[in-house]
């Protein structure tokens, strides 16, 4: 029983080693800098910031926003 | 490169040649194009497997409160039917669906169109294989009787070839993206594209090929299930809530730092948590008081995540009026926080003592799978598919049919069925009350979630009428869904998309 044990203990092990060595990447290639820009990243110019982009069919989008409100840092 | 050129097999597994030269990041049509065989392909199936699964699922409801309701035929019997609706609901429509969204975020993320989607064809025709050669394994009386691995072994091995078949592309996908720098979403994709198949092939080795012996079974058992909800399912549907609230309200997400810093903490505790099932089991007790202080750690993730979500939505929630998306994913996030720190505190041990053993986790169990993860699917297949199809959903009406009737139906589902559990965990703990008078006092609550089941049940049959209609409309001349591709783009992507129709 104890192997067992140790094989499961060892897969905990696995995957939160496997997710520090992720982390670890990301912070050698600056993935966690500059969360602002990140941030903006499902944007681009064909779908831009402040433009609702999905409705009923065959019903009118909602009136254009004010502008949004800040983004934390 | 570009969709009508893509790699060849040998190019997209060594791509490390297109790394040295800026390269155009595709066009939203251009990557659209290249996703549609693939991910309508899976969806399509997924829905059929949603249908299946779900006449499955009112069977079982039924039998629960009426036992002697087909009983005479063995492949119907609680027993079969029962693991059948769960692994039809958990591999045949949330996996393959999961899939098709994932890849469909990859590759919208990476900016890079999806290459080789006609083996990805191949592959979800395989895996498909897998999974009707599982149910029909399981109505015949070859069920493992492992919860979630219940399909039989040679299943499984098909099951397994297939994901990586699949999976291998979305992998490639992001090996290729265009777009250096990750979005949350990515994070958590790729996280659970990495997890879910270690997670099934070592409890499979573990449970099915060459099992385990004694109260390990339980440990691996429930090491898998519990992580197939928290490492599978939830890292994408958290990817795609991170996407389609953003995308759709047209604002950027609160806070990015909360985001990844729910990431990694999902990342670093999840795992660990699921042996808190074993509670009160014959299990080494460090690894119990492991599990239940990881399930404690979960809070953190899920407050993060909570709070970014509901930031990022005040100010706009009138839009939810307006689109289907964004209904379906805001209840599911809303569902995440609910069944996330319910979760969490189901690890505690006294009131894990009430509700073990009870309907109390089978109301858990559909709030996370269903509430959460469901209809976070259903709202992104309302995002994609008309990007895909080149048309607007032919119905709204069948739209609000879809929402109401799931949404109604899976309250009606968890609230009666938490509390039925709580009442039967209580008189289960009581000795004295008779073990039958416990089963015949969740009887009221057994019938109610019948009716819970049959309101669900006309919303997948609304969405499916909708998918049919809309994928069958294609076939009529194309018209680009005026509010889903900028208008300088709108001729483009009719030359270039209109070929295929």
């Amino acid at each position: 029983m104890l192997i067992y044990i140790i094989i499961l203990a060892g897969s905990f092990v696995f995957l939160t080693g496997s997710a520090l060595l992720a982390l670890r990447w990301a912070l050698r290639t600056g993935q966690l800098r500059d969360s602002r820009k990140t941030a903006l990243l499902v944007f681009d110019e064909d779908e831009p910031v402040g433009r609702m982009t999905d409705h009923f069919p065959g019903r009118p989008l909602p009136p254009t926003d004010p502008a949004s409100p800040p983004i934390s840092k | 490169m570009n969709s009508q050129s893509s790699p060849s097999l040998r190019q997209a597994l060594t791509p490390s040649d297109n790394d040295s030269s800026p390269e155009r990041k595709a066009l939203l049509a251009e990557i659209d194009a290249s996703c549609r065989r693939p991910v309508l392909f899976m969806f399509a199936n997924g829905l059929l497997w949603l249908m299946a699964g779900t006449a499955l699922a009112l069977l079982t409801s039924y039998k629960m409160h009426s036992p002697n309701f087909l009983a005479d035929w063995s492949w119907l019997t609680f027993g079969r039917v029962r693991p059948a609706h769960l692994n039809t609901m958990v591999y045949g429509f949330a996996s393959q669906v999961a899939i098709g969204v994932a890849i469909w975020l990859m590759c919208r993320l990476g900016r890079v169109p999806f290459m080789q989607g006609g083996l990805v064809v191949g592959a979800t025709i395989f895996w498909n294989i897998g999974v009707t050669v599982g149910i029909v394994g399981i109505l015949a009386g070859d069920s493992t009787s492992i919860e979630w691995l219940e399909m039989p072994g040679y299943a499984a091995y098909i099951l397994f070839i297939a994901y990586a078949l699949i999976a291998i592309w979305a992998i490639i996908a992001f090996r290729f993206r265009r777009e250096r720098h990750l979005y949350v979403s990515q994070w958590y994709l790729l996280a659970a594209l990495f997890w879910f198949p270690w997670l099934y092939s070592a409890a499979n080795m573990m449970l099915v090929i060459d099992p385990v012996r004694g109260t390990v079974q339980g440990a691996v058992n429930w090491w898998f299930a519990h992580n197939v909800l928290g490492l599978w399912f939830t890292p994408i549907g958290l990817a795609a809530i991170y996407y389609f609230i953003p995308k759709v309200i047209g604002r950027p997400i609160h806070s990015y730092f909360l985001s990844t810093l729910g990431f990694w903490s999902l990342a670093l505790f999840y795992n660990w948590a699921g042996i808190h099932h074993l509670i009160g089991g014959p299990m080494p007790a460090w690894l119990i008081t492991v599990s239940v202080v990881a399930s404690m750690m979960m809070i953190i993730p899920v407050v993060t995540v909570a709070i970014n979500h509901h930031m990022t939505m005040v100010g706009h929630f009138k839009k939810l009026k307006y689109s289907p998306t964004l209904r379906f994913i805001v209840f599911g996030a809303m569902s995440y926080t609910v069944v996330s720190l319910q979760g969490s505190s189901m690890a505690i041990r006294s009131l894990n003592e009430v509700t073990h053993f009870t309907h109390y986790t089978i109301a858990h169990a559909h709030l996370g799978v269903y509430a959460f993860f469901t209809m976070v699917m259903f709202g992104s297949m309302y995002y994609i598919v008309p990007r895909l199809a080149l048309r607007e959903w032919p119905s709204a009406r069948l739209i609000s049919i879809h929402f109401w009737t799931t949404a109604l139906g899976i309250l009606l589902y968890v609230v009666p069925l938490s509390v039925g559990g709580v009442l039967q965990g209580l008189a289960m703990n009581n000795p004295d009350i008779p073990f039958l008078k416990t089963v015949e006092l969740t009887k009221p609550y057994l019938v109610t979630r019948t009716f819970a089941g049959i309101l669900m049940t006309v919303g997948h049959t609304a969405f499916a009428v909708n998918f049919v209609w809309i994928l069958a409309r294609r076939r009529k001349a194309y018209q680009p869904p005026v509010p889903f591709i900028a208008a300088g783009l709108q001729q483009e992507a009719g030359a270039q998309l209109g070929k295929d129709i």
